[in-house]
């Protein structure tokens, strides 16, 4: 295969296989958040914030993932 | 982050001023502007647009209060507080109409550059305010609660910000670079598909970003 070949490639593997485990991550995250809050629903508010910021944590790994495959696809 | 910003004038490589460049000038000027109009005549029983502005402001600190609490929160709000502004009046800049399609204006976090600047304020404010608290506790920091931990520790404080820089950039850059597929796609109708999840994603990004700061500031400076 030639450069141009595999580079494009890793940049579609790059961001394919960088969402599998983070997407896991947060559906268990709001699992946990969905039967906490049917538990005791006065706490909603804060389970909700809390459950953002997991959220956006654990999206950070996909967007690192989402940067090198726009690095990657620059170079093709 | 495939290409950089295309240059309106070089000031000599680094100090380069590009289209998010201009629009974070004008973000500034704006936000003075509202600022000094909003204290002027400042009274004790507010006309209508001091008290928004207030109302704006209660808001915030009660956020930070929510937090960190009470006297960590009016201790650095300052930063904390423009912190937050700057940043989520940057991320709906992008949804401006017009915004981002030319060279010459696009939304300020856009650009790599703009939030690892942000990244470096953030650690700059981060070790200030940890040294102001307590030389002592800032390097008992480190090698608590065992001291094999000290290259992790140390690491840990430069990849703190740079991952804040790196998720703000990421969700911004990918919102502007999904709009422009989908314009040059169909041009009227479908960006407007990715602009309804930039309103909730770029205020996200912000609470995030500063949620994220004002917990590192709690644990830099642990009250004794």
């Amino acid at each position: 295969m030639d450069r141009s070949a595999l580079i494009a490639l890793a940049a579609a593997l790059s961001i394919a296989v960088s969402t599998i485990f983070p997407a896991l991550g947060q559906g268990l995250a709001a699992k946990a958040a969905m039967e906490s809050i049917a538990r005791q629903p006065d706490a909603a508010k804060d389970i909700r914030s809390t459950l953002i910021i997991s959220l956006s944590l654990m999206e950070a790994l996909t967007i690192y993932g989402l940067l090198i495959g726009f690095i990657l696809a620059a170079k093709v | 982050m495939g290409e950089p910003s295309e240059v309106l004038i070089p000031i000599g490589g680094v100090l380069d001023v590009t289209g998010e460049v201009v629009a974070m000038w004008v973000l500034l000027a704006l936000l003075s502007v509202l600022s000094v109009l909003a204290t002027r005549n400042m009274k004790e029983r507010p006309g209508k647009f001091q008290n928004m502005v207030e109302c704006g402001i209660e808001y915030l600190d009660g956020f930070f209060a929510g937090i960190i609490g009470k006297r960590l929160s009016r201790k650095y709000f300052f930063f904390l507080g423009s912190l937050f502004i700057f940043i989520i009046f940057a991320n709906y800049s992008g949804l401006i109409p017009g915004v981002g399609l030319t060279k010459y204006f696009a939304a300020p976090t856009s650009s790599l550059s703009v939030t690892l600047g942000l990244g470096i304020s953030t650690f700059l404010f981060l070790q200030i305010a940890g040294l102001c608290a307590g030389v002592k506790h800032y390097f008992k920091r480190f090698i608590s609660p065992i001291a094999f931990m000290l290259p992790l520790m140390v690491l840990d404080e430069f990849i703190k910000p740079a991952s804040l820089a790196l998720r703000l950039f990421g969700n911004v850059f990918g919102e502007e670079t999904v709009t422009h597929n989908l314009y040059d796609l169909l041009p009227i109708g479908a960006p407007v598909i990715m602009m309804v999840l930039s309103l909730l994603f770029c205020a996200i990004q912000a609470v995030v970003f500063t949620m994220l700061t004002s917990i590192y500031l709690e644990e830099a400076v642990e009250a004794e």
